[in-house]
């Protein structure tokens, strides 16, 4: 496990980018942490690192948001989604193996994400600082 | 009689013609692509290519479910579509039949399986007998180990795995469930021309249904769910 402490939103984007440099194309990423602590920005970051150009918002309302790049990229929300039921309505199992898979609020479906992914929790120190944990990876 | 069958229930995609029992024509993928983008184009060629019209067709089949949230809905869809401006009946098969259905060439028993994810899998069983398939249990979904456990009440009979689950299961069950066969590829993945057997079937039943009627099938995976309850107990 690595545990990092990032100082600003622009560095919180940096270390996603350097974490995008790791993946192989099929890993899912599952982001831990309440609101307002960089998730968003965190994807932004990966989306960079794998060549995305196109802007990347919060998929709340869309479940799910879909980006082209050096892989394919699927970004989750799954703030609304606490069941087996709602989760595979997402499509989400249809998604698995075709590219990297970000996941927003995985607290909510935790149980049904595989064992075999990298985990990220992002955890407010101060208001600029915050504490970052990647599990399953290894950022250089 | 002819029968037009699709399958996009989970990865492969594929649509096959049968005529008075003599399939004319079947095309199969199993890439990547989306199914939306690869379905049209296989019907579109297979009927051009074997002279038939879609006004020719009697009935639609499809495999209605089990399978993934969005493959079930397009195969359903499509068939909805074709029907509605056809006015002919459809098939709603059931996608672990057609796997069956694909395969009584032996005699046996075969367990359909489908990775439902979470350790999950959407499964029925059949009996092969003389060139037919009976089915032996409801479609459902339930964990590898129950099924592994309630296989053991077939031994002594050969256990044929079909679905993009078979693996998964074989692995599962080694060395715990007695005369597992792993089916071979050209035949392991549910395919239309099964889809289509399964429909005569169907037809020879009076179990056929409108556009309207068609919809998709999907099976509530309840362990799943109560796994998820009893982690957040110990959370809380």
């Amino acid at each position: 496990m690595q545990k990092l402490l990032s100082t600003s939103e622009q560095q919180t984007e940096e270390l996603a980018e350097r974490l995008a440099q790791t993946l192989k194309g099929n890993e899912i990423i599952a982001m831990f942490g309440g609101m307002g602590v960089g998730k968003t920005a965190f994807t932004r970051g990966l989306a960079r690192g794998l060549g995305i150009t196109d802007g990347v918002a919060s998929p709340t309302f869309a479940l799910v948001h879909e980006y082209e790049g050096k892989y394919m990229l699927y970004h989750f929300d799954m703030y609304r989604i606490n069941s087996y039921d709602d989760l595979y309505s997402t499509g989400f199992f249809d998604y698995q193996d075709n590219g990297v898979m970000v996941v927003e609020w995985s607290e909510n479906i935790e149980p049904f994400l595989p064992k075999d992914r990298i985990n990220v929790t992002i955890r407010r120190v101060s208001d600029n600082e915050r504490e970052i944990m990647i599990e399953g990876a290894e950022i250089q | 009689m002819i029968i037009l069958a699709i399958d996009t229930s989970a990865s492969p995609v594929s649509a096959a013609v049968l005529r008075d029992g003599c399939l004319v024509g079947e095309f199969f993928l199993n890439t990547k692509t989306t199914h939306s983008q690869t379905l049209m184009p296989m019907v579109e060629s297979i009927l051009s290519l074997s002279g038939i019209g879609l006004s020719d067709i009697d009935v639609f089949a499809v495999n209605a479910g089990p399978g993934s949230f969005t493959g079930v809905r397009i195969g359903v869809a499509s068939i909805k579509g074709m029907t509605l401006a056809q006015e002919k009946p459809c098939a709603a098969v059931s996608t672990l039949a057609a796997m069956a259905y694909g395969l009584p060439y032996t005699n046996g028993i075969v367990c359909a399986v489908m990775d439902a994810r979470c350790s999950q899998v959407y499964n029925a069983l059949f009996r092969l007998k003389n060139g037919s398939a009976e089915r032996l249990t409801e479609d459902r979904a339930l964990s590898i180990e129950e099924l592994s456990a309630e296989l053991l009440s077939y031994a002594g009979e050969e256990i044929y795995l079909a679905g993009d689950g078979a693996e998964l299961c074989f692995q599962n069950f080694a060395g715990k469930v007695p005369g597992i066969v792993m089916t071979p590829m050209n035949i392991r993945y549910q395919h239309a021309y099964g889809t289509a057997r399964a429909a005569e079937r169907l037809i020879e039943e009076n179990r056929l249904c409108s556009s309207d009627e068609l919809m998709p099938v999907y099976l509530r995976v309840p362990q799943a769910e109560r796994e998820r309850l009893a982690r957040q107990q110990q959370t809380t």
